[in-house]
């Protein structure tokens, strides 16, 4: 208890101060927190609040924002290349900045983040990983990080999955993602070990392997039978429903309790139709990405998006000028990440370029104390501006993917045209007119002016498809992995496998597509 | 020497002994103190205890008596609060009560004088409810039999070093047994100002291992602790009775009585039972006796 208490004391001096975190003092909470656990059988809701640190009034926050956004400048300006070039071109003097001031230093753009990567890491840093986006959108970035950095965020992410109660030692977790995601895989993965959690890096493979995996029967003692978490992308998640609803499969064929998804937009319609698979399940569903690590954003029941202030300064600027978004506006999402979250890279109001709405009046919610946004609306590059506005991925997927007529994944693509945009999508049948007329009347619900809707019945048949993280898929050797054949797997309700169709592309030849 | 006067004494101590065990024993099956969300008591913190009682009686050898009793009153007072706490619902009547004791503590020191019969009184009452409640704290967190087997060993070895072979335990008795929160139960032994004392130490060994056995073990387990610790105090207090030994090292007794019981109820049981493990077979046991009283 003493050396808990001593490493509860080290946590608190650097968020008070802004000192780099001590690792060693997290993994200590973070394994005090599973003895906890597994002493007394559950963790108590002061733990949680002990760890969090108290909540913030405005003026505090703006304090407490505007010191660690100077101490970051400071150290960007002295110490990285391209903000050294930047402050003396705009003559200030980081050290000395006023809030009002921050929004004089010009947005740090994606491009140049992705050009000159070594611009931005700190020359008394020691980086030890050179992690990348996967690049979805693009030429991926890389980010750099400390050992420390890395150790410190495995740690407070078992601190934060135990806190919570959403992984505990008995728990088998399975990482369906990229391998490619390595930032996120290694910190998800390293928190749920230090929790004590089985961790299986299942990869992103088939969903027929992946459904084979989630059905199959473990005997490990101290372990749950089955697979109890799922960390993976709403699109793999959505192939994985499909499929499984398409076998037959009910909520008794699985033992999961919790899913975690993200990475991409969580529609209403994957979440209702993975509960019709899996059971009442809980989604989890996080904002978090690789430039801006370990900024997350929090969604609460009243569908806002709440960032921790002692993390970033997170601002939603607009999408034309670049002035801050007014009330119920959309702007993107531009984070300062600060220490002693972030020590190696240094970004300066980094455009994510990931559309939210600024909320319409300050939220009421539980997390009021939080800074909050609306949910995402999905990636700038990928919205359509037209001459009736904006349409954003959000909106077009929440109308597809709630519709039966559309298979999971929603498929789809969507530009700006004169007078609105067209929109194409893959449904089960191809052009029905029952199909069409569901359609038409989500979109319109949604706000999208369709001008021209294209159904088709073949994904290849698609012009321009919005890119989804699930096919970033890992080629596999058969004929098994672990037990489960990646193209026949899976389970008779009561029994470890059963037949499932086979995968229309082999490991082999999906790796050359 | 006065016999009567030194039988009574010999009562009172075993009387407190018995009291505090039984007390520890009730109040761990009764009430749950607040103990701290994160963290259990392991054995790193057997070690950070071990280091304390090595270093602090040589503190209370140099320190000024003021500061010592000071620190003592503060110790006493902010247990007595903790175990408090699931008793008395009230904030204000809780510190009403404790304060009250540290009033109760003073006015009889000033009053009957440092080695009467009601400052003794008053003092033993205090450490009684003083041993319970760290017993009760230890237990409670998560203290594994283990660990109290291995601070039991440890401090056979360091109270016959400290007690039998140097002076120190004697030198620290004769100082603080003269002030206001003193750490021992104590009762006048003759009408010379002879008096005869149990150090709080000692209590709580033979309070909390009957708490962490009956956790780990179950409640025959506890029950046997309770039997023998209590036994081995009656031995010690009639050992030195038949021998006239001014000042015996308790845990000599206690310490191998522990390592004895932890061994053989380990290769009995296997392995320890956690708290929630404790708690489900408790309740459990419960619901049995209840249907069964229906």
């Amino acid at each position: 208890m003493l050396a808990e208490s001593f490493a509860q004391i080290r946590f608190a001096i650097s968020l008070i101060f802004g000192v780099p975190f001590d690792a060693g003092s997290l993994e200590r909470l973070a394994e005090a927190l599973r003895q906890t656990r597994h002493e007394f059988g559950a963790i108590e809701p002061e733990a949680a609040e002990l760890l969090a640190g108290p909540s913030l009034d405005e003026v505090t926050r703006r304090d407490v924002q505007l010191r660690r956004f100077r101490a970051q400048a400071v150290r960007g300006a002295r110490e990285t290349a391209y903000y050294g070039r930047l402050f003396a071109q705009l003559g200030l003097d980081p050290s000395r900045l006023r809030y009002e001031e921050i929004a004089r230093i010009p947005p740090t753009p994606k491009e140049a983040v992705r050009e000159q990567p070594d611009d931005f890491v700190r020359r008394a840093a020691q980086p030890a990983l050179r992690t990348v986006t996967t690049g979805t959108t693009g030429l991926p970035t890389a980010i750099c990080f400390s050992r420390e950095e890395i150790r410190s965020y495995v740690a407070l992410g078992a601190i934060s999955l135990q806190a919570g109660g959403l992984v505990d030692s008995a728990d088998v977790v399975q990482i369906s993602t990229s391998a490619r995601a390595t930032l996120g895989n290694t910190c998800f993965a390293g928190a749920c070990e230090l929790a004590g959690a089985l961790v299986h890096p299942a990869g992103l493979v088939s969903a027929e392997h992946t459904l084979g995996l989630l059905t199959q029967r473990r005997r490990l003692a101290g372990k749950r039978g089955q697979v109890s978490v799922l960390s993976t992308y709403p699109s793999h998640l959505g192939e994985i429903v499909e499929l499984g609803l398409r076998q037959g499969l009910r909520p008794a064929d699985f033992g999961l309790r919790r899913i975690f998804v993200g990475g991409e937009l969580v529609t209403e319609g994957v979440t209702a139709r993975a509960r019709r698979l899996f059971g009442d399940v809980q989604i989890f569903e996080g904002y978090g990405m690789t430039e801006t690590w370990p900024l997350a954003g929090l969604h609460c029941p009243d569908g806002h998006l709440h960032f921790e202030p002692s993390q970033a300064l997170v601002e939603v600027l607009d999408l034309e000028a670049g002035a801050p978004a007014g009330p119920g506006q959309a702007g993107t999402i531009v984070a300062t990440p600060f220490p002693p979250y972030r020590q190696t890279t240094i970004l300066l109001r980094y455009d994510t370029r990931d559309v939210v709405r600024a909320l319409p009046e300050p939220p009421a919610c539980a997390l009021r104390h939080r800074p909050a946004t609306g949910v995402l609306q999905g990636k700038l590059s990928l919205s359509a501006r037209h001459d009736e506005g904006w349409t954003f991925p959000r909106q077009v997927l929440e109308a597809l993917e709630a519709l039966d007529e559309v298979p999971l994944p929603a498929r789809c693509g969507f530009w700006a045209v004169p007078g609105g945009v067209v929109v194409e999508v893959v449904t089960r049948h191809g052009d029905q007119p029952a199909a069409r007329r569901a359609i038409e009347r989500a979109l319109g619900e949604r706000g999208v002016p369709v001008c021209v809707l294209r159904l088709v019945s073949d994904r290849s048949s698609l012009t321009r498809p919005l890119p989804l993280r699930g096919d970033l898929r890992e080629a596999t050797f058969g004929p098994s992995v672990d037990g489960v054949s990646p193209e026949r797997a899976a389970p008779p309700r009561d029994a470890a496998t059963m037949d499932l169709t086979p995968d229309p592309l082999s490991g082999a030849e999906r790796a050359r597509t | 020497m006065d016999v009567a006067m030194l039988l009574t004494a010999e009562l009172a101590m075993l009387g407190h002994a018995a009291a505090a065990i039984v007390l520890g024993w009730l109040y761990f099956g009764r009430f749950a103190l607040a103990r701290p969300p994160i963290g259990i008591f392991s054995l790193a913190d057997v070690g950070f205890l071990l280091g304390g009682i090595v270093v602090v009686p040589m503190l209370y050898l140099v320190l000024p008596l003021w500061l010592v009793a000071g620190l003592l009153a503060l110790g006493a007072l902010s247990t007595l609060q903790l175990a408090g706490e699931p008793l008395l619902p009230g904030h204000q009547a809780l510190w009403a009560g404790v304060l009250g004791f540290g009033v109760a503590e003073i006015v009889a020191f000033l009053m009957a004088g440092p080695l009467s019969a009601p400052f003794f009184l008053v003092n033993n009452v205090l450490v009684v409810m003083v041993a319970v409640a760290i017993a009760n704290l230890w237990a409670q967190s998560g203290m594994k039999a283990r660990d109290a087997a291995v601070l039991g060993a440890a401090l056979t070895i360091y109270d016959f070093v400290a007690t039998a072979r140097l002076a120190l335990m004697g030198d620290l008795f004769t100082r603080v047994a003269e002030l206001p929160f003193s750490p021992l139960v104590a009762w006048p032994a003759g009408p010379d100002g002879r008096w005869l004392g149990l150090g709080l130490g000692d209590l709580l060994l033979a309070t909390v291992f009957p708490l962490v056995l009956r956790k780990a073990y179950g409640r025959p387990a506890g029950l046997a602790a309770l039997a023998l610790g209590l036994s081995a105090v009656v031995g010690v207090v009639a050992l030195a009775h038949l021998t006239a030994i001014s000042i015996f090292p308790v845990m000599v007794a206690l310490g191998p009585l522990m390592v004895l019981q932890y061994i053989c109820w380990t290769r009995l049981r296997g392995p320890e039972r956690t708290t929630w493990q404790y708690r489900q077979a408790d309740a459990s046991r419960q619901h049995q006796v209840s249907l069964t009283v229906v």
